[in-house]
């Protein structure tokens, strides 16, 4: 077992975990964050995006020892304590996920990209989800729900 | 009335599944789970000399192994959807014999997925490897090496099915076009892998499954059978299901847990890896059809002959329903007077064969769709004008094709026209030709379909010769809680499609109630949910059967409520109304009663009912669409029974250096009937016409002569990114259907249908000289075409 410290979605958080645990493994099971999701283990499907010290990140292909002092964000930290942020509410109006294992993972991909790039373009949505596999939306409404909530954050509205 | 059917109501389920509050199989956690692994045969073929798990027994942590003797031992076979010829015994692992690389041969329960996964390298297997047989015309040859040698072949149905009179319309034909077509393997994968936990509670003997089976009913009958346990003492429960597309069902690992758990007499979870689910869940069949067709130089369709041949694998769950299920748009949109189809179903020594998004629909439409290019191209007519001097008009809805589907309604020619007009076909075929004068290879694709939803199992008769399941149909339940809530329930676990906000804008209507006043319970429960046999998210059938179901039990309740009320203010139920929660004496304002007041009536206060009235106030209603019909005299059927119906435009421009496919503009122009919540349909139509388009472009499960899949990961196996597709434009006309309860058509299946076909005849367009006969249209297929012209393999993409 080997001890590591760290901070997840603002709170201090000190465990011993076995060396082959992934940081999805330790998030989900280990503090019960079971809003991140597996999807392939391998790394492409993006389902087990988080952010970690601001930039998204596999959470699979991470593990959990190596994040010793990093700060680790998921979904429930993007999450207000009531209601949902502009990404979540502009998701759900857009109709912009169906059976939802990708959407934490897609709304952590978006988060990263609205933090660096307020009014992203469509081929600059495109391409910062594009480590995200959606196997039931065809990206369309994606797409326009960032562009919703990108436009939401700047205080204006979409054309 | 109908307030909320028909409006885009956002989805109740999105703010769980926005803030990671959903609850899927993998977050579901029992006290003293255990954890299972399998060990998976590395051989296509082989026979099992010996087992020994010994070793695996021995590691710290684990505690139980389980391999296919004992299964064997423990249980009986699984029976499959579709009987084959000669019954054949397959159980949950394989016992003597293996038949693709990746079927299971043992499996391991421990306390973590780790040590399980330990363990199962610890297993000692003596095989003795045996010819594969990879592919399904070689399947057929005598002498083939036999998946069942009890069965004497690896042809599970064989038959020549002959409607109307086909040699006649060939020998009057002007023309005769032959094309063989093949379709490759590919799945729609969804992002969810499949698993299940199985516990055993050995005080009442029951078993509990959670599981994201997307087909419960079927499912719980066969595990009552093969555990050899009354289905009393069995309960399904799903929870949200990650996706689905008809490729979530495979008994095998449910029952595999709940012999570990009996074993162990600890819950025992299996959830699938990737590879796991790439290499051995379920594939869309891949196969070859060669057509002819036989026409006139008017371009009039005369009649079609088909030889399909359907690579099952290793399928024993649903084998032979790929050739079947052809028969339901066998004749696309088109006026045929005659069909001659000649199914082979064989086995192969692959991954099996399985429902996939369309299932079997894509590559007849497919080859339809690709003949129909050929001929415009041979005859010098306009791709849209040949389809619409073909097509089966309005006015003669319903229409029977000549293999017994009805057509209910829908407007081809208007949906095509409507698609040339806001896809500017004219003003795009200019751009086609000015940039083919710069050297510019841009090709513009047309597929249209029909969209068959609502299977009727008695088609199965077709191939047994025998009756079995038969129909259509679905359960729900609606009930008025005793504080005069709602609660609705339904046979069908959603997979995505949003049912809990559907089925409750349906009985928000019918209650005259608001859709967040309804709350429908996630998934399926077979304690609490009605089902049965026939129930589950398959075959499109939603618009056929479910919104049925949850209509007639939202009117029982509502019946009895305003009966109820009618006797408690001395009115005529029929001078009543539900508005707002309240049953009121209609034209006399302040004369009511809160559905509150009338639940107290039927659950406490009961002397207070009519009489004769039962108490409570909870229906369920199974509902059976009334299409379904058995097998004709004349071998004609009814497979499905709603139809719905699209056209595609595809522009595409082919990279002549690279052989990249880019598609510069996509349209879908649909109608679905009546779309109960337009949000939800147009991601439908989205994300099914990106299956169709990651089937054209991308995805193949590619296997080597041993049987090996070469494409088991993400990475080699490639689905669409968000880069890799367009913004895809939709439009819809609205033809409801007269047989469905609120005139709504399939919509699931949708794009995966049409989507392939359309995608190649844009780059057949846009390469001009040759014939695309086969998927996926790679970088490297295309440049081999464009470069190495002369070559054998230049006029075949493989």
């Amino acid at each position: 077992m080997i001890s590591v410290r760290l901070t997840v979605n603002g709170r201090a958080v000190e465990r011993d975990v076995p060396p082959r645990r992934s940081l999805a493994e330790f998030l989900r099971e280990d503090l019960g964050l079971t809003g991140t999701h597996v999807g392939c283990e391998h790394g492409v499907c993006g389902a087990c995006t988080v952010l970690v010290g601001g930039r998204s990140a596999r959470s699979c292909l991470l593990f959990a020892a190596q994040l010793e002092d990093a700060t680790v964000t998921t979904i429930e930290g993007l999450t207000p304590a009531a209601g949902l942020s502009a990404l979540q509410s502009a998701f759900r109006d857009c109709h912009a996920l169906q059976c939802g294992f990708c959407t934490p993972g897609m709304i952590v991909a978006a988060h990263e990209l609205l933090a660096e790039n307020p009014a992203p373009s469509r081929e600059e949505i495109r391409a910062a989800i594009a480590g995200n596999l959606c196997m039931c939306t065809g990206y369309v409404s994606i797409v326009r729900a960032i562009e919703q909530a990108a436009a939401a954050r700047r205080g204006g509205s979409l054309p | 009335m109908t307030t909320w059917v028909g409006a885009p109501v956002p989805r109740k389920e999105d703010a769980r599944l926005t803030t990671g509050r959903g609850r899927y199989l993998d977050d579901i956690a029992r006290s003293g789970l255990l954890h299972a692994a399998m060990l998976r045969s590395p051989h296509a073929h082989a026979r099992i000399v010996s087992i020994d798990v010994s070793e695996a027994e021995r590691l710290p942590g684990v505690l139980g192994v389980l391999s296919g003797a004992e299964a064997a031992a423990a249980s009986q076979p699984i029976r499959p959807l579709i009987p084959t010829p000669t019954p054949l015994r397959d159980w949950c692992l394989a016992v003597d014999r293996v038949r693709f690389a990746g079927e299971p041969v043992a499996a391991v329960a421990a306390v973590d997925r780790a040590t399980a996964e330990d363990a199962v390298e610890r297993i000692q297997v003596a095989y003795e490897p045996l010819a594969p047989v990879v592919d399904p015309e070689a399947a057929i040859e005598p002498g083939a090496p036999l998946l069942y040698p009890e069965l004497g072949t690896n042809v599970l149905w064989h038959d020549v099915l002959s409607y109307g009179d086909v040699d006649g319309a060939f020998t009057r034909a002007d023309g005769v076009l032959r094309e063989r077509f093949e379709i490759q393997r590919y799945a729609s994968t969804p992002l969810e892998t499949f698993g299940c936990i199985a516990e055993h509670d050995a005080g009442t003997d029951t078993y509990t499954f959670w599981t994201n089976d997307q087909r419960p009913g079927f499912t719980l009958a066969i595990l009552a059978e093969s555990l050899g346990v009354p289905q009393s003492r069995l309960r399904l429960v799903c929870p949200d299901i990650g996706g689905a597309f008809g490729n979530k069902r495979r008994p095998a690992y449910l029952l595999t847990c709940a012999l570990l758990a009996r074993k162990t007499g600890r819950p025992v979870k299996y959830l699938e890896d990737r590879i796991e689910n790439l290499t051995a869940l379920m594939h869309a069949c891949n196969g070859v059809m060669d057509v002819e067709l036989a026409y006139r130089n008017d371009g009039t369709v005369l009649a079609f002959r088909i030889r399909d041949i359907a690579d099952e694998g290793k399928n024993l769950v649903s084998p032979t329903q790929h050739n079947l299920i052809k028969l339901g748009n066998i004749a696309n949109g088109y006026r045929i007077g005659a069909i001659r189809y000649e199914p082979y179903s064989v086995l192969t020594t692959k991954c099996p064969s399985g429902a996939n998004r369309g299932i079997g629909k894509p590559f007849m439409c497919f080859a339809i769709e690709r003949t129909m290019a050929l001929l415009a191209r041979r005859l010098g007519l306009d791709p849209a004008e040949l389809r619409l001097r073909n097509y089966v008009q309005p006015a003669e809805m319903p229409y029977t094709t000549p293999t017994g589907s009805q057509y209910d309604s829908g407007d081809y020619p208007a949906t095509l026209r409507r698609a040339l007009e806001r896809f500017d076909y004219r003003g795009r075929r200019a751009e086609q030709a000015r940039a083919r004068k710069e050297g510019r290879l841009l090709g513009i694709g047309l597929a249209t379909s029909v969209e068959p939803a609502g299977t009727n199992l008695a088609s199965y008769e077709l191939i047994t010769g025998r009756r079995a399941a038969s129909g259509s149909a679905e359960a729900a339940m609606v009930r008025i809680e005793p504080d005069g809530q709602v609660r609705a329930a339904l046979g069908n676990p959603a997979t995505g499609q949003g049912y809990e906000t559907v089925v409750a804008q349906i009985v928000a209507d019918e209650l005259g109630l608001a859709p967040d006043e309804v709350h429908v319970a996630r998934g399926f429960d077979s304690l609490g949910t009605p089902s049965l046999y026939l129930s589950g998210s398959y075959s499109n059938k939603f618009s056929v059967t479910d919104v049925g179901a949850v209509v007639g039990a939202a009117r029982k309740v509502r019946d009895k409520a305003l009966r109820i009320a009618a006797h408690r203010l001395e009115a005529a139920p029929a001078d009543l109304e539900l508005i707002d929660g309240e049953a009121r004496v209609r034209g006399v304002p302040g004369r009511g009663l809160t559905l509150r007041e009338i639940a107290r009536t039927a659950y406490a206060d009961v002397l207070g009912l009519p009489p004769g009235e039962d108490p409570g106030l909870e229906s369920r209603h199974f509902h059976s669409n009334p299409l379904a019909a058995p097998v004709d005299e004349r071998r004609r059927v009814r497979s499905q029974l709603v139809f719905s119906n699209a056209a595609h435009c595809c522009l595409v421009e082919v990279e002549r250096r690279t052989g990249q496919v880019r598609i510069l503009a996509y349209l879908v122009v649909h109608d679905c009937g009546r779309e109960l919540n337009p949000g939800i349909v147009e991601g439908m139509v989205h994300g099914s016409t990106v299956h169709g388009i990651g089937a054209a472009l991308l995805e193949e499960f590619r296997y080597d002569e041993g049987g090996n899949l070469l494409t088991s990961t993400f990475m080699d196996y490639l689905k669409p990114t968000a880069l890799d597709v367009p913004d895809i434009d939709v439009d819809h006309l609205e033809t409801p259907s007269p047989f469905t309860p609120l005139g709504a058509k399939g919509v699931g299946e949708g794009g995966s249908i049409p989507g392939p076909a359309a995608v190649a005849n844009a780059v057949e367009d846009a390469l001009a000289a040759f014939v695309i006969r086969s998927l996926p249209i790679t970088p490297e297929r295309v440049w081999s075409w464009l470069n190495l012209a002369g070559e054998t393999g230049a006029r075949r993409t493989r």
